[in-house]
C-alpha cells in the first residue's frame, strides 16, 4: 500500500505539486464507505428503546393513558408510541393502541374493540384487540375527516354475551394525533 | 489493430470489475461479515447457552407434546399465557415457547423436549435478532414502511451481481480454475491474494450468485411494499364464525380443543407435514394455527384450525401458490440457508467468509496494482484521444 503511494505521490509531485488534503483524499477515498457504519451505531441506543418497548420491559406502551371503567369490568388503555398515525398502505392512517384487563375480568372478556367514533354495532365496533390479558394490541384506524373532539369508544364483549361500552376523547387518548389532525386540517 | 481493441476492452472491463466494489469494499465487507455470522447465530447462541439445548435424559426418551408442555409452564410460572411454540427441526435445540407474563412483559422461554424442564429464557435481548438487525437494515428502525437501512444493505446485491459477471468476463477461460486450482503462497503478497481471489471466486460461483440475487429480490421486494404493489394470492385472513363460539356461562373457560389435538388434526389433513410450530390464537375469533415444512422444504404450509369446533377452515399449502410466489418466497430462506439442516448453515458459513475475504483480497489486490493500471489507462486513451484530434501535447499535459 505504502509503496503505491508512494510511486503516486512521486509521479504528482513530478508535474504538480500536491498539497497534503489531495494526498489524503487519494489515500482515504476507498474508506468513506465506512462512514455508512455511524447508522448502526447512532441508532444502537434506539434498538434498545425499541426493544425494551417490545418485550414491554417499558411498561404497557409510550405512554398510559389511564384506566377506564367499562361496565363491571376495567382496563388500563396506553399508546404504543408517541407520535402521528401511520401511513398503511391503502388502509389509510391507523395509530396502534395497547391495553390490559384488570386482573379480576381476566377470562370474562371474551373481545375488546375500539375505534373513533360511536359504532352502530357490534360488528362495526372497530378494530379487535390481539394478545395476552396483560397486554393486547390493536391498530386503530384514523379516518381522514376525524375532528379533534372526536372521541374513541371501547367496546368490551363478554364471554356470556354481555356488551358494555366506554368514551374516551381522543385529546386524552393520543393527544399526537389531535395534533396531527390540526396540521393537517390547514392543507387541501 | 483489432487485437488492440480486445486488449483495450478486456482492461476496460477489468477496471469496471475493480471500481465496482472498491468505493464500497470497507461496507461490503461488513456486510458480508455480519451476513456469515448472522447464518449460524442459532448455532452460536447453542455453543454459548447449554439452556438452548435440547439434552434426552435417555436415548430413547419421547417428547413431549404441545400440553404437557402448557402444564409444565403453567405449574412453574402460574398465569403465563403462551402465544407461540415452535419445535426447531433440528433435534439439538429445545423448544422455544413465547410468553406473557401478568406483569405484561414478554419473554421467550426455552423448555426441554423430553422432561419440559424449562431451562432458560432471553433476557430481553436476542443475538440472532441482533445479528439479523444489524446484516440486514444496520438497526435503522422500520417506520412507515421498510428501513432506509434495508434500502443501503439490499442494494449491494447490484455491484455484487455486477462483480460476479465482470469477473468472469476479465478471468479468461476461468472453468480451467476448477482443474488445475493455483493459490501460490510464496511468491509474495499480491501474487498470492490474486491467486486467491480468483479461486475463491470460481468455486463461489453459485453462492454469490444467489446472495447477490437474492439481495437484489429484497430491494424489489421493499419498492412494492413501500409502493402497495402485492400479488400475493392468500386473500383475507380467515376468523372464526361468531356463530362457532359457543355460550359461555359468566365465569366459565370457553370449551375447546386442546393443542395436542390441533396437532393431530394437522397430522391427519396433512400427513406429508413435518408441524414444527403451533401459534395459539390470539383473540377470541383466532385460529389456532399449525405449521411446519411440506415436500419443498424451502416454505412455510400453515393449516388454520377452529380452536372451538376443530375445523379445518383454511390451509396454505406450496401448491396453493403462483410460481411467481414460489419464486419469490424461495429468496429469503435461499439467502439464509436456514432450511435444510446445520450442514447447509455451515455451508453457508463458510461461503460467506469466503466472500468476506474475497472482498478484503480484492481491496488488497487494488492497492498493490490497479492504482497504477487505472492511471496509466487514462493516460493512454487521454494521449489517443489527443492524438487524433492533433492537439497532442495539450492532451499529454493534462493527462
Amino acid at each position: 500500500m505504502s509503496k503505491v503511494i508512494a510511486a503516486r505521490t512521486e509521479r504528482t509531485a513530478s508535474k504538480a505539486p500536491a498539497s497534503g488534503v489531495a494526498l489524503k483524499w487519494k489515500r482515504w477515498r476507498f474508506y468513506l464507505s465506512a462512514l455508512v457504519l455511524i447508522a448502526p451505531l447512532a441508532y444502537l441506543p434506539e434498538y434498545f428503546e425499541d426493544l425494551a418497548l417490545s418485550r414491554g420491559d417499558a411498561g404497557l406502551g409510550q405512554r398510559e393513558v389511564g384506566e377506564f371503567a367499562v361496565g363491571p369490568w376495567s382496563v388500563r388503555l396506553a399508546e404504543w408510541q408517541i407520535a402521528p398515525p401511520e401511513r398503511e398502505g391503502l388502509a389509510g392512517y391507523v395509530k396502534l393502541f395497547t391495553l390490559a384487563q384488570c386482573q379480576e375480568c381476566i377470562g370474562h372478556i371474551k373481545a375488546i374493540y375500539l375505534r373513533v367514533g360511536e359504532p352502530r354495532s357490534l360488528r362495526t365496533a372497530g378494530s379487535l384487540f390481539s394478545g395476552s390479558p396483560y397486554r393486547q394490541m390493536a391498530e386503530v384506524l384514523i379516518p381522514e375527516r376525524t375532528g379533534p373532539d372526536d372521541e374513541m369508544w371501547l367496546t368490551l364483549e363478554g364471554w356470556d354475551g354481555a356488551v358494555h361500552q366506554a368514551r374516551v376523547p381522543l385529546s386524552e387518548a393520543s393527544p399526537s394525533t389531535v395534533q396531527w389532525l390540526q396540521q393537517r386540517k390547514g392543507r387541501p | 489493430m483489432t487485437q488492440a481493441k480486445k486488449v483495450s476492452k478486456s482492461k476496460l472491463w477489468f477496471l469496471v470489475h475493480s471500481w465496482l466494489a472498491l468505493p464500497l469494499w470497507v461496507f461490503v465487507f461488513f456486510v458480508c461479515v455480519t451476513g456469515t455470522i448472522a447464518t449460524v447465530s442459532q448455532e452460536i447462541v447453542w455453543l454459548a447457552n447449554p439452556a438452548v439445548r435440547a439434552n434426552a435424559p435417555s436415548p430413547d426418551a419421547q417428547m413431549l407434546g404441545y400440553d404437557a408442555v402448557l402444564e409444565v409452564i403453567e405449574r412453574e410460572h402460574p398465569g403465563t399465557v403462551v402465544e407461540f411454540i415452535s419445535r426447531p427441526v433440528k433435534s439439538q435445540f429445545a423448544l422455544t415457547a413465547r410468553v406473557a407474563y401478568p406483569d405484561a412483559t414478554e419473554a421467550s422461554i426455552y423448555v426441554n423436549p423430553y422432561t419440559g424442564e424449562i431451562q432458560g429464557s432471553t433476557s430481553g435481548f436476542s443475538f440472532q435478532q441482533f445479528m439479523r438487525a444489524l446484516h440486514g437494515w444496520l438497526l435503522v428502525p422500520f417506520t412507515e414502511g421498510f428501513s432506509l437501512g434495508w434500502y443501503i444493505v439490499a442494494f449491494l446485491g447490484i455491484p455484487m451481481l455486477g462483480s460476479l459477471i465482470t469477473g468472469l468476463v476479465v478471468y479468461k477461460r476461468f472453468w480451467r480454475g476448477f482443474l488445475k486450482p493455483r493459490l501460490r503462497l510464496r511468491q509474495g503478497g499480491r501474487i498470492f491474494w490474486g491467486d486467491f481471489h480468483r479461486l475463491a471466486g470460481i468455486w463461489s460461483i453459485p453462492f454469490i450468485a444467489i446472495i447477490a440475487v437474492t439481495s437484489i429480490w429484497f430491494l424489489i421486494q421493499a419498492v412494492l411494499f413501500d409502493n402497495n404493489i402485492s400479488f400475493s394470492t392468500f386473500g383475507v385472513p380467515p376468523i372464526v364464525a361468531r356463530e362457532d363460539i359457543p355460550p359461555v356461562e359468566a365465569g366459565q373457560p370457553p370449551p375447546g380443543i386442546t393443542l395436542d389435538r390441533a396437532a393431530q388434526i394437522a397430522q391427519q389433513t396433512f400427513p406429508d407435514l413435518e408441524a414444527s410450530f403451533v401459534s395459539l390464537p390470539s383473540n377470541a375469533y383466532d385460529h389456532i394455527s399449525v405449521g411446519g415444512r411440506g415436500a419443498y422444504p424451502l416454505l412455510f404450509e400453515t393449516l388454520s384450525i377452529n380452536p372451538y369446533t376443530g375445523a379445518v377452515e383454511h390451509t396454505r399449502r406450496v401448491s396453493d401458490r403462483s410460481t411467481l410466489e414460489l419464486v419469490t418466497g424461495s429468496m429469503r430462506p435461499l439467502h439464509t440457508g436456514d432450511f435444510a439442516g446445520t450442514w447447509l448453515k455451515l455451508v453457508y458459513a463458510f461461503f460467506g467468509l469466503l466472500l468476506s475475504m474475497m472482498v478484503f483480497s480484492g481491496m488488497l489486490i487494488w492497492t498493490k496494482r490497479t492504482a497504477k493500471e487505472t492511471v496509466a489507462e487514462v493516460k493512454r486513451r487521454k494521449s489517443a484521444r489527443a492524438g487524433r484530434a492533433v492537439v497532442a501535447a495539450e492532451g499529454g499535459r493534462s493527462a
